[in-house]
């Protein structure tokens, strides 16, 4: 895999991140389901694995760009785990609606696991990390300069809703008002 | 609030990487990643009734 070929792959998975907030968000204003401090934590980790492929997108594919995505992944993965394990008892009904038959911290993990398998996938390939003499266009062309200000976009965004639903307290364990709102 | 706040610095993070520095972008990633899983551990460590 060339550099410009994996700069690409960095600039889709920002657009896949960018599509995981977005479904957050969809859930919190079209079904009015504020997230719970777990799920918000989630979010955060999904943003955190953004960080690699903007650094990866700037800089140049490296190995401890791809690293720390990982660890996101796998923190993000502890997490929605844990919030499956606490509903998985007979007869617990979950926190929130379904999707599809799964709720969104099911999916969470699913995603997280998905990354972590296709970031390892990713960094099979080693000639990425060789400098292949390529003219690179600056910061990766407009594809990647969109999806990065859109996850950047998408992260301020939930700065502010986070801020409007849990106020400057500690969050609600099961918020239904937005606590600057009401 | 913890909450906002990490939202808030991923952002941050995410701008710097972006636009700083990369020693930076490292060192503030790290520090972040830290936080969630102090927060994490915070909340695994309560009393729990629902997902929290």
């Amino acid at each position: 895999m060339t550099q410009a070929r994996a700069i690409t792959l960095n600039a889709l998975g920002l657009y896949a991140v960018a599509l995981v907030l977005m479904a957050a968000f969809a859930a919190q204003f079209i079904l009015r389901e504020l997230p719970c401090p777990l799920c918000l934590l989630q979010r955060i980790l999904f943003a955190a694995l953004a960080v690699g492929p903007i650094l990866n997108i700037r800089f140049g594919p490296r190995p401890s760009h791809y690293a720390m995505s990982l660890l996101a992944a796998v923190a993000g993965a502890v997490a929605s785990t844990r919030q499956v394990l606490l509903h998985i008892l007979p007869g617990d009904a979950g926190y929130g609606s379904a999707l599809l038959g799964y709720h969104y911290y099911t999916w969470a993990l699913i995603g997280f696991i998905a990354a972590i398998i296709l970031i390892a996938a990713v960094m099979l390939f080693d000639r990425q990390f060789e400098d292949d003499g390529a003219v690179l266009p600056p910061t990766g062309g407009p594809l990647a300069q969109i999806a990065v200000w859109l996850v950047i976009a998408l992260t301020a965004a939930n700065v502010v809703t986070t801020l409007l639903e849990c106020g400057f307290g500690a969050c609600a364990d099961n918020p239904v008002v937005y606590e600057l709102l009401k | 609030m913890e909450f906002t706040l990490l939202f808030l610095a991923v952002a941050i993070v995410m701008l710097v990487a972006w636009r700083g520095s990369r020693p930076l972008a490292l060192g503030l990633f790290a520090a972040v990643l830290i936080a969630c899983v102090a927060t994490y551990l915070h909340h695994a460590t309560d009393t729990l009734k629902l997902s929290f």
